[in-house]
């Protein structure tokens, strides 16, 4: 067998460190289920499911310590296409897109596609228009890959404070949403639970950076994973008697269909740029599943799902992971996988909602004989959801149901153990934590890169651009936690803003700079700015009520105006710049040295023959 | 690595592979759920074929428009001798 030189860089033992991660946290669910049979305490079982994964993400984490530069920024570029995609599509989940999303489905129904619609498009516009180009780049940041491929510091600083808005919204959001599931699975208090999840974020990726993120963070998605499916699974199997919730929910679907407008869901046209996800919080089902356009119209929709694709395809939190690929083709590859991972959850997501939506409509049946089922008051009793207790009868505006906790109340409407609703929770925590991972090592990265020492083109020695961004890994959780703490908002909500930002500022120009030779720095510089400057301005006035259309899709009017605005400066002031020219001419050629590697060489080679 | 006189049919190709495979999947993103609530009165193992469609079929389509794009694009490259050392 040939091994090619890019191959043989990938650790082979890869595949065996992970089944036995996998092993470890089915053991410890499977310990639970026994332990829980045997009545040991609740308390116990519930720290204990806490507490063994982070136990195993510290461990991974500290064992791939790194001083490498390039292992600290870039994960030593031999992370397999399999792995990479796998990073990219749980951290662009997120507890956001798996918990919030269920819930979201969940009273939303067809129009909670546009979160499934938009991150797909996300990863192919990925894959197909920057993906491989930034790879052949080899980038550690995006305002690096700017400062670079134009020669403009400011251009790098400005960018650097461009991006940094959405990743901190995304941190706070994520953050929350896992210190909220922490505290439902302890029953501790959020405050508490956000300082924890603060240490162990800073703990497992402040040794390794991108190295630390990378290991841990497959660990961490494997066991997102792993709890949502096993949870999905055993419940496919209760319902449906075949083990592929994804695909056997189809004949619930009908019931759904033919019963819920019998017992008074009615749909009611919003106006076409309505774009009402349902907020966290308690709240009863209005719409029927299927049909679409109750709560997102169907521009907002169009909107939507451009803005979430845009804003997957350029998030500097996500971005940066492919340059962490071997090579161009793997960076492509990884896209792919990404692609599936995601739709794979999202479809696994798709189906709890609709099993859910089937316990729901069992329940308030008029032809049901009886009293309330058990598992209501055992939700009630969680503060999964609330009702008139004293009532026999139910209907759907009497059941209100709390967004972020429809994926927990699965198992015990299903009459499940309670160690499944603790796997859940775990998973949701492992998601939260991947997400907040990955955006607090890309924005320590950001701060330690291009902020500290973002006005010198020369690196501090080695030794010294590892210990800033690892100061700065703490730095950013601190400051994702401080958000959470001060100025608490929707997470879901948080997330869709970062993502309509960063499709107004970075998206339009990050595709020109590749696509498009005479795109200039004042170009570049000039319709990110604008472009944030219009998205922020039309997601504030939305929210103000000055401005008709929705905060969340309001800042995709900033994409025209950034890209109208790049090419106008770019064509009014043309700038010949040989380095521009010759920059561009390699990017797009997958074969040939990295880019940013050349760069770094040369400017050492400037350092030795000087001293 | 790549010639010099190569360069041009090089990136004409990976800009038509490119917008050859974005095109109709942007339409597809576009249009597909403004046509779900008509298509919801079919259905296909058991889902109303709407919503089968923009769930199951739009991840299918996806994934298959990555991989073809991604096999593709391979293939300009080493046409073009555009590809990375191995």
């Amino acid at each position: 067998m040939a091994f090619s030189a890019r191959s043989r860089l990938v650790n082979p033992r890869l595949g065996t460190y992970f089944s036995i991660f996998a092993a470890l946290f089915a053991a410890a669910f499977l310990l639970a289920l026994i332990l829980e049979q045997l009545s040991v305490s609740d308390s116990a079982l519930r720290l204990a499911m806490l507490l063994v994964p982070f136990a195993l993400y510290m461990a991974i984490g500290l064992s791939t310590a790194t001083q490498d530069v390039l292992g600290y920024f870039a994960a030593g570029r031999r992370v397999p296409s399999g792995y990479t995609g796998l990073l990219l599509a749980m951290s662009a989940t997120g507890a956001t897109f798996l918990v919030s999303a269920s819930g979201t489905f969940f009273f939303a129904g067809f129009d909670g596609l546009v979160l499934l619609i938009g991150g797909l498009s996300g990863f192919v516009v990925m894959a197909m228009v920057l993906a491989p180009f930034y790879r052949k780049f080899g980038a550690y940041t995006v305002p690096s890959y700017f400062g670079r491929r134009f020669e403009n510091k400011l251009l790098r600083i400005v960018t650097a404070m461009v991006a940094a808005v959405p990743i901190l919204l995304v941190l706070a959001a994520e953050l929350r949403l896992g210190a909220e599931i922490a505290a439902q699975l302890t029953g501790f208090g959020i405050y508490a639970m956000v300082f924890v999840l603060i240490a162990v974020v800073s703990i497992c990726v402040a040794p390794g950076g991108k190295r630390s993120f990378t290991w841990v963070g497959v660990a961490q998605s494997l066991a997102m994973l792993l709890a949502l499916v096993i949870a999905a699974t055993a419940v496919a199997v209760l319902v449906t008697s075949l083990p592929v919730p994804q695909l056997t929910h189809g004949p619930l679907v009908r019931g759904l269909v033919r019963n819920e407008v019998a017992q008074g869901l009615q749909l009611i046209q919003v106006w076409p740029f309505a774009f009402d996800l349902p907020a966290e919080g308690l709240q009863a089902i209005t719409k029927p599943y299927t049909q679409p356009f109750g709560a997102v119209g169907p521009l907002g929709f169009a909107m939507g799902v451009s803005m979430i694709a845009c804003g997957i395809a350029a998030a500097p939190w996500l971005l940066p992971r492919v340059a962490a690929a071997p090579g161009v083709y793997e960076a492509r590859k990884s896209l792919g996988w990404a692609t599936f991972f995601f739709g794979f959850t999202i479809l696994t997501v798709t189906s709890v909602a609709v099993f859910m939506r089937d316990f729901v409509l069992d329940v308030v049946m008029v032809e049901r004989v009886g009293p309330l089922p058990k598992w209501l008051f055992d939700a009630a009793s969680q503060g999964f959801l609330k009702f008139d207790q004293s009532l026999t009868r139910l209907s759907f505006d009497t059941l209100q149901f709390d967004r972020d906790s429809v994926l927990f109340t699965l198992p015990v409407a299903a009459g499940l153990p309670q160690a499944f609703v603790y796997l859940l929770m775990a998973g949701g925590i492992a998601a939260a934590l991947v997400a907040a991972s990955a955006t607090a090592v890309s924005l320590a990265a950001i701060l330690g890169e291009d902020v500290v020492q973002g006005l010198s083109w020369e690196p501090a020695s080695n030794e010294n651009r590892v210990w800033i961004t690892r100061v700065f890994v703490a730095i950013a959780a601190c400051c994702g936690g401080l958000i959470t703490l001060l100025a608490p908002t929707d997470p879901l909500r948080l997330v869709l803003w970062a993502l309509s930002l960063t499709a107004a500022s970075l998206f339009p120009t990050m595709v020109l700079s590749i696509w498009w030779k005479r795109l200039t720095a004042q170009g570049a510089l000039f319709g990110m700015v604008s472009g944030f400057g219009a998205a922020a301005f039309a997601i504030f006035s939305s929210e103000a009520g000055y401005f008709g259309i929705p905060s969340v899709i309001a800042g995709s009017i900033g994409m025209p105006i950034a890209t109208g605005v790049a090419l106008a400066v770019s064509a009014l002031r043309p700038e010949a710049n040989r380095h521009d020219v010759e920059v561009i001419r390699d990017i797009r050629v997958p074969g040939g040295q990295i880019i940013y590697d050349r760069e770094m060489q040369r400017l050492q080679l400037k350092k030795h023959t000087r001293t | 690595m790549i010639e010099r006189k190569e360069r041009k049919p090089y990136w004409r190709d990976t800009k038509w592979q490119m917008l050859a495979s974005l095109i109709p999947f942007a339409a597809v993103m576009i249009v597909l759920p403004l046509y779900a609530e008509q298509l919801n009165q079919s259905r296909f193992i058991g889902f109303p074929l709407g919503y089968f469609l923009a769930a199951h079929g739009f991840f299918a389509i996806a994934v298959v428009t990555v991989a073809s794009y991604v096999n593709r694009q391979n293939a300009i490259d080493h046409w073009h001798g555009a590809n990375e050392d191995t």
